[in-house]
């Protein structure tokens, strides 16, 4: 399931906040996209998962093209993010968290809440044995009746994560997973992303942590002023004179 | 069909519905939230030069009664219970803004009782110009709504309090880090909403009659108004409710007297599906 | 004094299921519905027109429900994309647009005089203490009803979800769902409730008038909804008969100050849910009951 992102542009006024991007992560890829503060990287992935609208360009999942489809149906069809802020449903236990972002679930329905109980209640079991795995898969089981609101950064993150591994999806955008997160939590998050991502879902990271990310992707995108600067493998981005000017010059 | 005295008669209640939004995107502009005890504010103001102008004879006491009445009230209600809410959902602030309005309006209730009161207006030939009959007393509100807008505009735009309040209208956070006081400028707002609020007031009252819904009947368009004009923009808000008074009053031929206040609500729905940022706003209004 | 006990029981039953209706729609999904009075104004015509044109009573009830619900249907689609506090005026709006509507159209609703001769429910039973005892274990019997779909609807997927959307709507559609679908439904839901109140209001009173279709009245169940405890299901029963107690308690006035004439009376109970209201937003927005505390 690849996902072709073909010359993005976004300004506000006179500024291009993301110009002329294209890139693509391939199915069961692990890209990663950095850039200094303010280079376009969240409105970017807004850009992509139908949160805002590009001016123009286009993006395509498996060669059909999200242009006219909004965030659900792109989430629908297996493209899912995260948020750089957490959005965790805060009065929901960390398993109700999970279980909402089930796809297809017969008892959303009001009709069928009331018509088929035994479907629903079904269903419901089935879907609290998957969370539960997930939950251990993510160690989260051990919070699994308290309020998402109440969690650490880092579990948020991870709540994030298992919400959208619930959806079914199979290209995750993941906005910044180590921020505010800490180092044996970003340990761990990396070695689940890598476990998924062998089991054949592919990434797409954003991140400030440069060190952490390198060792996490196989390809590196670098995004400075709204453009594209440089790609590739994450030893030699990091080496392109380019981006230590725009990147590391100005930032660590 | 169309009339010079309905366009006339509509740049009248558009003033004063332009007056009512400007108090109302001020208060939003800082305060994040649709004031809705503006209208009560206005309807406070209305007894206030009522009550002085029987008391001295003189309309201009009264005039002054009303805006202080005004300014007083805000203050008040700023101090006691909207500074307390800045910081939660913006829709306890609009509850509250409804319970204080619904507190004023039974305190007039109860004071004056619901009979319509009128101001004594000396009765004046009316000036001819192009066939159009205009009313002396509608020259003289004009220019006295006129003359508050003028007076707000200089306070905004050319005193220190006024550069403050846009400071912090346009991003609080940066404001505060700029060492204004938020709790000064939101002093200064809501006094300067109070009183523009009482002129609205006080202009409908000697227009129509005075009741303690007087406000209340006006907050919709005030309201759609606002939302028309681009919330936070005290221009648009007048030229907002200028435009709504005068399709109001064009369209009461074809849809009756009773229906003025629909109009407002489909012209709000519409702003507010189509063009979510007003005809001349900036902020943001729907998702 | 027991009939007039009863009566108090009785609008407290009716007004019940308007702040059950809210907590659904504000408390568990975050809908800022303030036109609740519309939807129960459409229900509470919807009875007196038929009923006082021999039609029988079921025919208003499901006429005022079915209207009500459908006139919910397009306000969603078209407000639900407002924020909360737009939402919150566009509703408002429109109960007034209800209210103005009814004054206006004379022919149907006798515009301001209003619709007297409603027939009262179980009207075969002469008897004038076992009519409104009937009345009365009726509409107990409804609440309950109301309030098991209501706790069903709280514990289901679908209510995971209205919790979901309450607390972050973005989020939501970052995971594949439309809120704008919920959150219609749970306006329809919410709305044939309210009309269904109606209609009880209506019989119960024998009359309706545009007067008693104010935004007052939608403020009294908001009043009552966040005394009882926002997003609290059986809150809603408590704070109804807290707000009632509050009105009413304002009607025994008079006895302590002569002076208080029935018009003022009129003034002092909006002037006692004014101030509930702010005190409330103010001291205690998580009610009397506390816990299920809003941002």
């Amino acid at each position: 399931m690849s996902l072709e992102i073909s010359r993005l542009v976004k300004a506000y006024g006179p500024i291009r906040v993301t110009d002329d991007v294209s890139f693509t992560v391939p199915a069961g890829g692990l890209v990663g996209l950095i850039g200094p503060n303010g280079a376009g990287k969240s409105t970017l992935f807004s850009l992509v998962t139908g949160f805002l609208a590009p001016d123009s360009g286009s993006v395509s999942l498996d060669g059909r093209s999200l242009d006219r489809t909004g965030p659900a149906e792109r989430a629908r069809r297996g493209l899912v993010r995260t948020f750089q802020v957490p959005r965790e449903f805060s009065h929901l236990t960390v398993r109700d968290n999970l279980m909402a972002a089930a796809p297809g679930q017969a008892g959303e329905t009001l009709g069928a809440l009331f018509l088929l109980p035994g479907r629903v209640r079904r269903e419901e079991e089935a879907l609290r044995r998957r969370v539960e795995e997930m939950m251990a898969f993510l160690k989260l089981d051990r919070v699994a009746e308290v309020p998402a609101g109440n969690l650490s950064g880092g579990q948020k993150k991870l709540v994030e994560l298992g919400r959208a591994l619930m959806t079914g999806a199979r290209t995750i955008l993941l906005d910044e997973p180590f921020a505010g997160v800490n180092p044996v939590l970003i340990e761990e998050i990396s070695a689940r992303v890598r476990e998924l991502n062998a089991r054949g879902i592919g990434f797409l990271v954003i991140e400030h942590d440069l060190a952490a990310l390198s060792r996490l992707v196989t390809t590196l995108h670098v995004l400075d002023r709204g453009r594209l600067i440089a790609g590739g493998p994450p030893a030699a981005v990091l080496a392109d004179p380019a981006v230590r000017d725009a990147y590391l010059g100005g930032a660590s | 069909m169309l009339s010079l005295d309905l366009l006339v008669a509509g740049l009248i209640s558009g003033l004063v519905i332009g007056l009512s939004a400007l108090a109302v995107t001020l208060v939003f502009g800082v305060a994040r939230f649709p004031n809705a005890a503006t209208g009560d504010a206005m309807s406070l103001g209305a007894y206030a030069a009522l009550a002085v102008a029987a008391g001295t004879g003189s309309l201009v006491a009264g005039g002054v009664a009303a805006v202080l009445a005004g300014i007083l009230l805000n203050v008040i209600l700023y101090l006691l219970v909207f500074r307390r809410l800045s910081d939660r959902s913006p829709i306890m602030s609009l509850l509250a803004s409804i319970g204080a309005g619904f507190m004023i309006r039974s305190s007039l209730g109860l004071v004056y009782g619901q009979d319509p009161q009128a101001f004594r207006v000396p009765l004046a030939r009316p000036l001819v110009l192009l066939d159009v009959r205009v009313q002396w007393l509608d020259l003289k509100l004009a220019g006295l709504t006129l003359a508050t807008l003028a007076v707000v505009y200089l306070i905004l735009a050319k005193t220190a309090a006024g550069r403050r309040m846009r400071a912090v209208s346009a991003d609080p956070a940066l404001a505060r880090v700029s060492g204004i006081d938020p709790t000064r400028v939101m002093l200064t707002l809501w006094a300067l909403a109070g009183g523009v609020s009482a002129v609205a007031g006080l202009v409908l009252g000697l227009k129509t009659v005075v009741t303690p819904d007087l406000g209340w009947n006006l907050l919709l368009p005030a309201f759609a108004a606002a939302v028309l004009g681009g919330i936070g923009s005290p221009l648009g808000a007048v030229a907002a409710g200028i435009l709504l008074g005068i399709v109001q009053e064009l369209a009461t031929p074809f849809v009756g007297f009773t229906y003025k206040i629909a109009i407002a609500f489909a012209v709000l729905m519409l702003v507010l599906l189509i063009r979510p940022r007003g005809l001349f706003g900036r902020a943001e209004g729907a998702r | 004094m027991e009939a007039y006990l009863l009566a108090i029981a009785i609008f407290v039953a009716i007004f019940t299921l308007l702040t059950l209706g809210l907590n659904l729609q504000y408390g568990l999904t975050g809908l800022t519905n303030f036109g609740l009075v519309g939807f129960f104004g459409i229900g509470a015509y919807a009875s007196a027109i038929l009923t006082t044109h021999g039609y029988p009573v079921v025919a208003g009830f499901a006429a005022g429900a079915a209207l009500a619900v459908i006139a919910a249907w397009p306000i969603g689609l078209v407000a639900l994309r407002l924020r909360d506090d737009y939402f919150a005026i566009a509703t408002l709006g429109l109960s007034e647009v209800v209210r103005v509507a009814i004054i206006s159209e004379k022919e149907l609703t006798a515009g301001v005089q209003g619709i007297p001769g409603i027939p009262r429910l179980f009207a075969v039973l002469e008897s004038r203490t076992w009519q409104p005892l009937l009345l009365l274990a009726v509409l107990v019997a409804a609440n309950l009803g109301v309030v098991l779909v209501m706790r069903r609807i709280a514990r289901s997927p679908f209510g995971r979800v209205i919790g979901a959307i309450r607390d972050n709507e973005e989020a939501v559609r970052a995971l594949g769902k439309d809120p704008a679908r919920f959150k219609t439904q749970v306006l329809m839901v919410g709305a044939g409730l309210s009309a269904v109140a109606g209609s009880f209001y209506a019989h119960y009173v024998g009359y309706v008038t545009p007067d008693q279709i104010t935004p007052l009245v939608t403020f009294q169940i908001w009043m009552a909804m966040i005394l009882g405890g926002t997003g609290r299901i059986s809150g809603a029963v408590l704070g109804t008969l807290l707000l009632m107690l509050l009105i009413e308690g304002a009607r025994f006035l008079p006895d302590l100050l002569p002076f208080v004439s029935s018009t003022a009376m009129a003034e002092l109970r909006v002037f006692v849910v004014g101030l509930a209201l702010v005190l409330f937003t103010v001291y205690r927005p998580q009610g009397l009951m506390g816990e299920v505390a809003r941002r």
